[in-house]
């Protein structure tokens, strides 16, 4: 009897796996008019990625391009679906129609640009140096024969590497990487690295996290970025649209409201 | 203790991904492993390279990038399948091939002599993989089963990729979202629960095998 259960069960959830298959997505052209008529948006991102997009302890997605997004399509009468992703594969997803749009602390570089064209920036974000408190690291040049740490394939590398000469001074001739900023903090904590360069937005949620008394940030830092939402190069009108509810929003209440829950300030711009 | 409270209906939401994952990879590879051991040791020529040339290429290429094609690669020549169903073929079929070589070790290591006694007994070649080969075989593949079985759960944490949520993705945001590692020594334990589970269960099974000796 035992065993017929167990059987029926596993054939069910197969069954549940298979009557699953997705319809296959037209993807060329421009898919505004589609998203219209289904009536829904689905938005990627990666959901470790506090303050931007991430889990709260109930397992629901939070952050502040998530409250924002959904007053943006709330406005166009669009349903936000929030589906995560790999970081890694961000563009790969976008292109192949998994994901309408990817909106998470998403720097705009020239490389990015290339595969994705996003919308005017909403935030503006710099490249800040953290160190202990008394380490007297308050300029690039202190960095010299210091161990300095970044994360994997974050634009904090790219904005380091800008600065080749500066670089081959570090201690060990380039930057550390990590997978994820809070474990540069962490090895910066344990005294193992001298300082870390990270987004500033990123870098003042860590600091307020592990304790304000602990930390310096320099006066001096690697370079500004913006924060933009990516979308498919077809989708011409979508970013159009796109473009006006965002702009419309960062003048309203509504958008600073958003911006002093997550960061005590409104920083939209 | 009040940070691993916190970090529990999270976890647990993921490691119920991670079950799933787990026992529907299991009850679909396992068949599969054993067809395809068959087919490996049958005398059809053009059959035999296929499976040789299937297994080949699943356990020569790393699962993630396994996960990654099927799901990022087949939508090219028109196959588009939702992430799960993505990520539980992709399991299945390479763990099959890895159940295959172990069923294929098992069965060809049953002395000669038992088909011999099987034939002057009467009974026809499926009676004789039924009752006589098969119930050996299991008994001799059970620890290697169990090793794989094990490396499995570890394996689920591979659906990231596709973006599933599983017990150490979980963990990874609560790690990242409290800049702790609590979440993360949480995820640890229950990993080791889970494989302590599957540990006694093969236990289990190996002493109820073990009258055949």
């Amino acid at each position: 009897m035992k065993k017929i259960l167990v059987i029926a069960l596993l054939l069910m959830m197969s069954l549940g796996v298979f009557a699953g298959c997705e319809n296959n997505k037209e993807t060329s052209g421009d898919s505004f008019s589609d998203i219209k008529e289904r009536g829904y948006i689905v938005m990627g991102l990666d959901d470790t990625f506090a303050p931007m997009g991430f889990r709260d302890d109930s397992g629901d997605i939070v952050g502040f391009d998530v409250d924002l997004a959904k007053e943006a399509f709330g406005k166009m009468d669009l349903e936000l679906k929030l589906q995560p992703i790999d970081w890694s594969m961000k563009e790969t997803e976008l292109n192949s129609g998994n994901i309408d749009l990817i909106w998470n602390g998403y720097t705009i570089t020239e490389e990015r640009q290339e595969k994705v064209s996003f919308t005017n920036p909403y935030l503006a974000n710099r490249q800040v140096i953290i160190t202990l408190k008394d380490s007297g690291i308050n300029s690039k040049k202190k960095l010299e024969d210091k161990k300095v740490a970044a994360q994997m394939g974050s634009s904090s590398v790219d904005a380091i590497n800008n600065f080749p000469d500066l670089v081959s001074s570090f201690d060990g001739g380039e930057p550390i990487v990590f997978d994820t900023n809070n474990e540069a903090f962490m090895d910066l904590e344990a005294g193992r690295v001298d300082a870390v360069v990270a987004d500033e937005i990123l870098a003042r949620y860590y600091i307020s996290k592990r304790g304000k008394e602990k930390f310096n940030v320099a006066d001096e830092d690697f370079g500004k970025e913006e924060y933009g939402i990516g979308l498919r190069k077809e989708d011409k009108e979508f970013l159009k649209e796109l473009n006006s509810t965002l702009d419309e929003l960062k003048k309203s209440n509504k958008g600073q409201e958003i911006s002093r829950k997550w960061f005590g300030e409104n920083i939209l711009r | 203790m009040q940070d691993v409270y916190n970090v529990l209906p999270s976890l647990l939401e993921g490691l119920i991904n991670t079950i799933k994952i787990f026992l529907l990879t299991l009850s679909l590879s396992i068949p599969l492993g054993i067809i395809t051991a068959l087919i490996r040791l049958s005398s059809k020529k053009g059959l035999e390279i296929t499976v040789r040339l299937y297994i080949w290429i699943m356990r020569g290429t790393p699962l993630l990038l396994q996960i990654v094609f099927i799901y990022f690669g087949l939508p090219i020549i028109g196959v588009s399948l939702n992430r799960f169903t993505a990520v539980i073929i992709a399991f299945v079929i390479n763990y099959g091939a890895y159940f295959a070589e172990i069923f294929r070790s098992g069965i060809s290591s049953i002395d000669k002599g038992q088909y011999e006694g099987a034939r002057v007994l009467g009974l026809n070649p499926i009676q004789t993989f039924r009752r006589i080969i098969l119930p050996q075989t299991v008994k001799r593949v059970l620890p290697p089963v169990a090793n794989e079985t094990i490396t499995l759960v570890k394996d689920t944490a591979l659906v990231y990729v596709v973006g599933i949520g599983e017990l150490l993705r979980a963990a990874k945001i609560a790690s990242n979202r409290d800049a702790t590692l609590i979440p993360l020594v949480t995820a640890a334990l229950m990993y080791l629960i889970l494989t302590a589970i599957l540990s006694k269960v093969f236990g289990r099974y190996e002493e109820k095998y073990a009258y055949y000796r």
